[in-house]
């Protein structure tokens, strides 16, 4: 009884300060009707379309860009523009000096008043990634011009370097990039002209088993590489039963990964387990690592689909070591 | 000198000898709705009536329509046929608030979710006086704290009910009864959970509630003796019938009573007029055991 | 015998009040730029009075738009679930009873579901459709839980548990069929988050929250009678099917009210009255308006902490209520244990 009095004193002497309060919000919900006042708009703005359809008002001058994904960031670094670029996400570590660069919190959930601390007038996010259409929306509510990427196949992500490259301002590295990353994909097409594309199986999980569906981004890396999953859905990340699997006899299994002997040691622990050692992938030891860039789709992909290639198609590559 | 008023006290509205509660061949049918089946009689046509300061003993086996009749009384259940009158009011037609300032049943047991103490118990018996979203007034506090002090138990006042049991217990249900300032009190089978001394502790107090405050008061139970003892009416039911209603040296014959419960029973009737019930057919009476079918 | 006043019951107000504004005033401090409130209250003098047009944007930017919008819609979801918690445990004669047992949040998570596959990119879709779907589970339910003409309170409870689990199969089924964008929104959006701002003003929010509050508590005193038994209640001069019915649209109302704007925040619902009940005690009248105090201290403080704690990142509101309720009602608990 007596503690219950002593927290309720303790309570009472705060009121007077906690009064002043009161009455200062009553005020403040008074105030929050008339429009703030915003800084000066930039002098000039131009109107573009993002590629999720939305119409953007960007500056004409970009100079302070937030990335809401790794492989925008990457993009960013690419494209030159990393002196523009004052936040990142979490998880944004290549390349390794991005890492230095403000936080804004992970892609999913970012933190809204981050992001506007650092005044940026261009917010770059992606359609197909961790991003959710909620913080756009609140980025937009706050008339903080937000481009949206969106691309499921890597002629699509070509584009959207293209058109990143024009929004924020760097059309002529954009266009020397595009000009390389094109050649080298013709020149890939090249080598693998002819060849017959390996049945694969991309694992991305193995417990449980998940793989990717035809219409994802992946499928089309893998496509460039020569190679086909075997997977026919309309799920972006169907789970496959083990026995399906054993069905499907791909050619190869590929794994997604930054260590070789982490793929090394996850297919030595399936090789033991029954189902696994009757694929022949894994008997034959037909095992291919695609690094982890393939998993953003940035400008290493091409990086990862050449390396998946020279591994499918070694006979393509002569004199070069897989 | 006039006495001092009796705060537990209904406002006298009859006068002494009035009959406060008659029940006129009233009846009851589950499946009286107009439904396929034909209507489950649990209590055929029942007539009694009671006046102030009268403690009624409503006696029958398991399934013969004592709490239908209870049910009937205390207004929650219709009359299939012929009505039930308190004061001249259809128990069964008052609003429900009205209903609980003149009736109060008194429950058996307790089944709290949450800890409550034994005055907010009694308290929530002048719920039936406020209106909506109400405050207890002192007069409320005041009413609780004498219908604890009646049944002599002040003393319990602030323990939480969980904790109180048995006896004690009882007395707090029976002074949130009496917290509501009914005319009319009923309970249904108050001595099943009591030993012998706490049954007659209770039957006793209810004697001497309706002595004071002038409830009539109307008592399911199984017990015969306790019945004979301390009830002036009794109602006896069998399967749904009345079969008897009056005094219990009217009621206690022994072919009624055999009838009703099957067993061997005796009645003897003491010096002063009151029916004994006396059990027959043990081994050591001289009674044959019954032979098992082989 | 010290009965309830209303002297009583507005002193626990006034002092839970305060709390609650000391609450709101830490959690308007805090966050990606730290506020200075002398600064600001000295500012919004300035603006009362008229010496200056406005607040230097600085303040007004993070206060007006982004973090007291933020609390303000803690308050009104940590008043709603709370005093919905309190509400269904009397009518479901059930202490474990929370705010979504009887699946109205299944059927608001259902309504958001349908409309990420259906109505992409219309803004309002998503609380609209959610709280649709609330509104259709409450009046299913409602049927399902009846017998003989009114609320049986056992009936209710299985027939709500039925429903939700019913609702989570076709969700999950759903699930399998959105997007990974679409996957990743309706996940936190089940998880609870309080970072999208309310579709429609904050006052028809509020005026919601006090219509459905008020009607609840108007039956504050029956409740205390009807947690002695339906019977006993009846007998007591309660309109028994009255009350449950009230109390069931209201509680269900502010179910579908705090999940529409913030997902299914977990465990406010469920713990706050049972600290209110230990802290004040278990009369209704006084339970209510402290559950919906106390719990709008508690979502606040919670959504501050979540914003803060490992910032940038943030944590859902929902986990931060887990973690720090269950052992504080475990410290309470074993306090009141002889």
């Amino acid at each position: 009884m007596r503690k219950r009095k002593q927290r309720f004193n303790r309570l009472l002497r705060a009121t007077p300060a906690v009064l002043y309060l009161a009455c200062a919000t009553n005020l403040a919900a008074v105030r929050v009707q008339d429009p703030p006042a915003r800084p000066a708009a930039p002098a000039v703005t131009r109107e573009v379309t993002d590629e999720t359809g939305r119409k953007v008002r960007v500056p004409a001058v970009v100079r302070r860009i937030v990335s809401l994904a790794p492989s925008l960031t990457e993009t960013v670094y690419a494209l030159g523009a990393q002196e523009r670029l004052v936040g990142v996400t979490d998880y944004c570590d290549y390349p390794a000096e991005a890492r230095s660069k403000a936080k804004v919190g992970g892609a999913v959930t970012p933190s809204i008043e981050h992001i506007v601390a650092l005044k940026p007038d261009l917010v770059l996010a992606q359609a197909h990634g961790m991003n959710r259409r909620e913080t756009v929306e609140a980025l937009e509510r706050l008339d903080i011009p937000v481009f949206t990427t969106s691309a499921r196949t890597v002629e699509e992500l070509l584009g959207s370097v293209e058109r990143l490259a024009d929004v924020m301002g760097a059309a002529e590295r954009g266009a020397v990039l595009l000009a390389d990353l094109r050649a080298r994909l013709a020149g890939l097409a090249r080598r693998l002209e002819g060849r017959t594309p390996r049945k694969v199986f991309f694992v991305v999980w193995y417990e449980p088993l998940i793989s990717v569906g035809p219409q994802t981004f992946l499928a089309d890396a893998l496509r460039r590489a020569g190679a086909q999953s075997v997977v026919e859905t309309s799920q972006d990340w169907p789970q496959v039963n083990l026995e399906e699997l054993l069905r499907l006899q791909p050619e190869f299994l590929v794994f997604a990964s930054s260590h070789t002997e982490g793929v090394a040691r996850t297919v030595e622990s399936l090789r033991e387990q029954r189902g696994w050692r009757a694929l022949e992938a894994i008997q034959k030891k037909r095992i291919a690592g695609i690094s982890d860039a393939v998993n953003r789709p940035g400008p290493r992909l091409l990086d990862a689909i050449e390396q998946l290639a020279r591994q499918l198609h070694p006979e393509a590559f002569p004199g070069v070591a897989p | 000198m006039s006495a001092p008023q009796n705060v537990m006290e209904p406002p006298a509205r009859l006068a002494w000898g009035e009959v406060r509660l008659s029940v006129e061949q009233a009846s009851y049918a589950y499946g009286a709705g107009g439904e396929r089946q034909a209507p489950l009689f649990t209590l055929g046509a029942t007539s009694f009536q009671a006046r102030q300061r009268e403690l009624v003993a409503v006696l029958g086996p398991n399934a013969s329509g004592k709490s239908t009749l209870l049910r009937l009384l205390a207004g929650s259940a219709k009359p299939l046929s012929g009505r039930v009158l308190l004061d001249g009011f259809e128990t069964s037609a008052m609003d429900p608030r009205t209903r609980a300032r003149r009736i109060a049943m008194v429950q058996q047991e307790t089944s709290l979710l949450f800890p409550v103490r034994a005055w907010e118990y009694v308290l929530q018996g002048r719920h039936p006086y406020g209106h909506g979203l109400r405050f207890e007034t002192p007069e409320d506090c005041a009413i609780a704290e004498n219908a604890l002090a009646q049944l002599g138990a002040t003393h319990l006042a602030d323990r939480p009910m969980h904790e109180i049991s048995g006896g004690e217990k009882q007395r707090v249900i029976l002074a949130r009864a009496l917290a509501q300032q009914p005319l009319l009190l009923l309970l249904d089978e108050p001595t099943l959970h009591l030993d012998l001394g706490a049954q007659v502790e209770l039957l006793r107090q209810l004697r001497r509630l309706a002595e004071e405050n002038r409830y009539t008061v109307v008592v399911v139970t199984h017990e015969l003796n306790l019945a004979a003892e301390f009830a002036d009416q009794v109602v006896l039911l069998h399967r749904g019938k009345c079969l008897r209603v009056g005094a219990p040296a009217e009621v206690y014959h022994p072919e009624f009573l055999t009838q009703v419960y099957g067993a061997d029973l005796e009645v003897e009737t003491s010096s002063r007029g009151i029916p004994r019930v006396i059990v027959r057919g043990g081994p050591r009476g001289g009674g044959e055991l019954p032979r098992m079918e082989s | 015998m010290k009965p309830l006043t209303p002297k009583r019951l507005a002193w626990i107000c006034g002092t839970l009040g305060g709390a609650l504004l000391l609450v709101m005033a830490i959690s308007l401090k805090f966050g990606a730029t730290p506020v200075s409130l002398t600064e600001l209250l000295v500012n919004l003098w300035r603006v009362a009075v008229g010496t200056i047009a406005e607040i230097p944007s600085e303040h007004q930017m993070f206060v007006f738009e982004l973090r007291l919008p933020r609390i303000l819609l803690g308050v009104l979801v940590g008043a709603a679930l709370s005093v919905a918690g309190a509400g269904f445990q009397a009518l479901l004669r059930n202490p474990l009873a929370d705010p979504y047992v009887l699946g109205v949040s299944s059927g608001a998570a259902l309504g958001a579901i349908l409309s990420l596959i259906l109505a992409a990119n219309r803004p309002l879709a998503m609380p609209l459709a959610a709280f649709a779907g609330a509104a259709v589970t409450i009046a299913a339910v409602y049927f399902l839980g009846r017998r003989s003409g009114e609320i049986d309170s056992y009936t209710l409870l299985l027939g709500g548990i039925i429903t939700a689990s019913f609702l989570s199969g076709v969700i999950m089924f759903l699930m399998t069929t959105l997007s990974g964008r679409d996957l990743r929104g309706i996940a936190f959006w089940l998880m609870g988050d309080l970072s999208s701002p309310a579709p429609v003003a904050a006052g028809w929010l509020f005026a919601v929250l006090g219509l459905a509050i008020g009607a609840i508590y108007t039956t504050a005193a029956d409740l205390n009678l009807l947690l002695s038994g339906e019977q006993e209640a009846m007998h007591l001069g309660v309109d028994v099917p009255r009350v449950k019915l009230v109390v069931y649209l209201g509680a269900s109302v502010l179910t579908g009210l705090a999940v529409s704007v913030s997902g299914a925040i977990g465990y406010v619902g469920l713990l706050v009255p049972h600290v209110m009940r230990m802290l004040f005690g278990s009369d209704y009248r006084v339970l209510i308006p402290t559950s919906a105090l106390g719990g709008a201290i508690v979502i606040v403080a919670a959504d501050t902490l979540a914003r803060t704690i490992v910032s940038p990142t943030q944590l859902p509101v929902g986990a931060m209520t887990a973690i720090a309720g269950a052992p504080t009602f475990l410290y309470l608990l074993r306090r009141r244990l002889p």
